[in-house]
């Protein structure tokens, strides 16, 4: 691997470099809420932080996009298709959790069969350069989905903080191609070692919870059964978990007829909300709290593992530390995997 | 507040025990550092999960028509304002709950301590009464309580339950009188300083519904944000359509809303949400002297018709 | 890259009423380009989405036979925004379809068997198109016995009632046509559908069947099946989901691991079997 360096102080000047020639996402502090958000200087950006509220699934799945259009007295040979050729886009400061988020939506999104043009389209514009966990928090749990906090898995290029300095691991091409821009220093021996005593340091205070495959055994033969109702007793079926989950990617398509324009767009939808599955006949086949959970529990552990060979979940614990209920997803896994008759039916 | 914790288990356990509730609806330990989480206690074994805490923020009285049989409810002042609603618009049946009233000093918003904490990992809570030690990873902070109650629970004028069958601990002194200060105070403001307030807030939703989904009084089985045909409300996040489903929430919520805070509390991207219902309070109140959630047999006066209610609302053109 | 949410502009040849309440329309289209028509290919038991632009999409089993390159029909029943919109058209207006979408019958195990057809009510679409396209005289030698059950609430509520009749006077096809409740003028079957196939006599070891219809329909046409001895593999069922993106994308019409946009719409009872009763 190629390993080059920077000064902490240097970040602001060379994301200043940086802006005229890419559309940069970076963490920022706004009305005291961390966000991943379009910045237009480099001081902008904060990284002494854990993680944003939003996940930066926005980059590639805004929550709101045209699809196509046409004015309203026209008709459908008329439509037009909103691909616009994209700028280069950078999404700076990104969690190795939320980096390796990107790869499970390419999974979806940029399968053979049916390869989705948008997503492709804001993909293929995208440089991700991630920034290790030093500090995993409390409702972190990366490495139980198969991460790490120093996982390189989706990023081009991974930042370590070995302290006045990063560490920049070269993952790919595209962040190859950045350093060099970049003209950044070389390593010396001194340096990595530091690397490797962060890396190592973080990653043992994150030990995996359980083993997915088993996880995922436990999980098929437990679909029916009460477990499911009284673990999700309290969940109050909004959207928090799943907007601001970095893998959850539901959406629905609409019409709108705005200002003497129709226009199809798609925007984010979540499994947990009534409508999602009601059809018009009235009938729901997911028509309580219960199996809605169990859903998004049940695609991201099971699911997802016969669909893409992964985990439909990176560990990023937003949904932990954003659920208004503090309905724990580690609870509700560690009560399948393990610890099952500990819940009283 | 171990001391009301274990005067709740022992209220909940009796009513367990004597098989006049099929279930208790309290709080247990949260799974994260400074919080509470709502539980269903069915089995008097479970009963020594139940605690009482300054984190006990959810308004528990949203599960009283989800879960069946008999239920016994831990409430706060707010929780016992929003039955007195439910049970006046005949969502709740009074002979079917059982309500375990605890006074409540406020709730603390974990939200904004942890921002305080620049959301480092918390190892060390230590409790002086009113400040709070935390402790963690480069984390060292005194955090004085008073600066981290809840907006609703600062201006709370029913700390003690309104209405109860089993009374836990002791009564504690109101706060004055709600006086929409801050309603006031924002009305003078010139308009275009409140738009701006108002949409620079609405603009960070993402219409996640949790605020709805939290309400106690949002209990409609189609909300006019999900109706189809007719379709009232945009569905994307616009202003225009984001905007209107909160004001179209909060004028529904007219002489409804208890305010609880439970909306605010709810929301992941912290939108002033109360804004919009303190305002909406604060005419009920002038226009019609009514406060809600205080006494049940008091009709909600935009439920009811009286030859001299307020007209001011109509608009002379 | 093919743009797969780009919608193929569609004429409408004809909207014509199909049931007495007239909450049924079977819609005819043709391709506005010529391009459109030659690529377009697609086996029965696949759906589009139609589109209405300003209202939005809906899928739609396609009616129409394969044989029939020019033209596509869509029974379209009035219960929301879009399929409103889809009654109000008329022929010459424009449509978008995205399509095909999903798997389609089994048409390589159906060959050189017995099929056995079992529809009820709006669920007959696809049958219908699937029906036409064996009894065509290019591919009718390729199958063995057809048996058709097909039922409806009333007589009124009987779809494709000119073809029904057509193949009521062939001998190369054994219909059946019931309702649950005929009227005075009414001379053919009444009784629900389980009952009738109950009745048939069908060589079971070499014999599909095809259903699709209301659940209620499903449910006890089930377990008739399963006595007469046809396997779980035998028995194929076209299911209907909300659906939105038609690809597997927008994550609502999954039953467990399987999607009902592509991995289906037509599943055999074996492959259900393994899957949630989550539909």
């Amino acid at each position: 691997m190629d390993y080059r360096i920077i000064k902490k102080s240097k970040i602001t000047e060379y994301l200043n470099n940086l802006i005229n020639e890419y559309v940069i996402f970076a963490p920022i502090e706004k009305d005291d809420i961390v966000l991943y958000d379009r910045i237009k200087s480099g001081d902008e950006v904060i990284l002494d932080y854990s993680n944003s509220v939003n996940s930066p699934k926005e980059a590639v799945i805004p929550q709101l996009e045209t699809l196509i259009s046409c004015k309203n007295n026209e008709d459908i040979t008329c439509v037009k298709e909103h691909l616009d050729e994209q700028k280069r886009f950078l999404l700076f400061g990104a969690r190795p959790c939320d980096a390796r988020s990107l790869l499970f939506l390419d999974k979806v999104f940029n399968d053979e069969k049916c390869r989705d043009v948008y997503y492709m389209n804001r993909r293929n514009a995208l440089t991700i350069i991630s920034l290790g966990c030093t500090r995993p928090q409390e409702t972190c749990f990366c490495t139980t989905t198969g991460g790490s906090p120093f996982s390189s898995e989706g990023s081009d290029l991974l930042f370590v903080d070995i302290g006045d300095d990063y560490i920049i691991q070269v993952i790919t091409e595209k962040g190859a191609e950045l350093v060099e821009k970049l003209d950044l220093e070389n390593t010396q021996n001194d340096e990595l070692t530091k690397m490797d005593i962060v890396i190592n340091k973080s990653k043992a205070r994150i030990e995996p919870e359980m083993e997915l495959k088993i996880l995922k055994d436990k999980l098929d033969s437990s679909f029916e059964g009460s477990a499911w109702e009284i673990l999700t007793e309290k969940c109050l079926s909004c959207g928090i978990c799943t907007y601001h989950c970095p893998t959850c990617h539901c959406f629905d398509m609409i019409d709108e007829e705005t200002k003497g324009k129709v226009e199809r767009i798609r925007l984010w939808d979540s499994c947990q909300f009534p409508h999602f599955t009601m059809q018009t006949s009235g009938f729901n086949p997911r028509p309580t709290y219960k199996e809605r959970y169990r859903q998004r529990i049940m695609h991201k552990f099971s699911y997802c593992f016969d669909n893409y060979n992964m985990a439909g979940c990176v560990g990023c614990g937003r949904c932990v530390s954003q659920c208004p209920v503090n309905l724990d997803i580690r609870q509700v896994l560690t009560a399948f995997y393990g610890k099952h008759e500990e819940i009283r039916l | 507040m171990t001391d009301v914790s274990n005067k709740i288990r022992e209220e909940a356990g009796k009513l367990l025990e004597k098989g006049e509730v099929d279930v208790i609806i309290g709080f247990e330990k949260g799974s994260i550092p400074l919080s509470a989480t709502p539980c269903f206690i069915r089995n008097e074994a479970d009963i020594e999960k139940l605690i009482w805490n300054e984190y006990c923020g959810n308004n528990l009285s949203l599960y009283l028509s989800k879960a069946r049989g008999k239920i016994g409810i831990i409430a706060k002042g707010c929780d016992t304002r929003a039955i007195v609603e439910l049970i006046k618009e005949k969502q709740v049946q009074r002979e079917r709950i059982v309500i375990i009233g605890v006074p409540c000093e406020g709730m603390l918003d974990r939200k904004r301590i942890m921002i305080r904490c620049q959301s480092r990992n918390i190892t060390g809570i230590e409790d002086q009464g009113r400040q709070l030690l935390i402790t963690g990873d480069s984390l060292n902070v005194a955090v004085e309580k008073d600066e981290f109650f809840y907006p609703a629970c600062q201006v709370c004028a029913n700390r003690n339950p309104v209405m109860c069958d089993v009374f836990i601990g002791n009564t504690i002194e109101e706060q004055k009188t709600d006086e929409f200060t801050d309603v006031t105070d924002f009305n003078e403001k010139p308009s275009e300083e409140r738009w701006a307030y108002i949409t620079d807030e609405i603009d960070r939703c993402i219409r996640c519904y949790a605020c709805r989904n939290a309400c106690p009084l949002c209990y409609c089985k189609e909300c006019f944000v999900d109706a189809t045909q007719p379709q009232w409300v945009g569905k994307t996040i616009e202003q225009s359509d984001t905007l209107s489903f909160h004001i179209m929430r909060s004028i529904h919520l007219a002489g409804r809303c208890i305010e609880c805070g439970a909306c605010e509390r709810a929301c992941p991207v912290m939108v002033d949400i109360r804004k919009l219902n303190r305002k909406m309070s604060a005419d009920v109140k002038n226009m019609f002297g009514y406060k809600t959630g205080l006494d049940i047999d008091q009709p909600a006066p935009l439920s009811v018709f009286k030859p001299d209610d307020s007209e001011e609302f109509i608009l002379d053109i | 890259m093919k743009n797969l949410y780009l919608p193929i502009p569609m004429k409408v040849e004809n909207n014509h009423i199909e049931t007495e309440d007239r909450n049924i329309k079977t819609l005819t289209l043709s391709f506005l380009n010529n391009k459109d028509e030659e690529t377009f290919n697609f086996i029965p038991g696949q759906f589009v989405e139609l589109s209405v632009l300003g209202a939005g999409e809906a899928p739609f089993g396609i009616a129409s036979s394969p044989m029939d390159k020019k033209h596509l029909d869509f029974s379209v029943s009035r219960v929301g925004l879009v399929t409103t919109e889809l009654h109000n058209l008329d022929p010459g207006d424009t449509v978008g379809m995205r399509g095909p979408l999903g798997n389609g019958y089994p048409l390589e195990k159906l060959r050189n068997g017995n099929v056995l057809i079992i529809g009820g009510g709006f669920g007959f679409s696809t049958l219908r198109a699937f029906t036409n396209f064996i009894l065509h005289p290019q591919n009718r030698k390729q199958y063995k016995d057809i048996a058709v059950v097909y039922g409806a609430r009333n007589p009124g509520l009987l779809l494709y009632r000119n073809e029904l009749s057509e193949w009521e006077q062939r001998s190369d096809v054994q219909l059946h046509v019931t309702v649950d409740k005929g009227g005075e003028s009414w001379e053919g079957k009444t009784g629900v559908v389980p009952v009738i196939v109950k009745e048939l006599s069908i060589d079971t070891d070499n014999t599909t069947a095809l259903v699709c219809g209301p659940p209620v329909m499903i449910k006890f046409t089930l377990p008739v099946l399963a006595e007469m001895g046809l396997a779980p593999e035998q028995i194929f069922l076209s299911l209907e989901m909300k659906m939105k993106c038609g690809i597997g994308k927008c994550g609502r019409c999954n039953i467990g691991s399987k999607y009902v946009c592509t991995d289906g719409p037509v599943f055999n009872l074996a492959q259900l079997n393994l899957l949630p009763q989550e539909y």
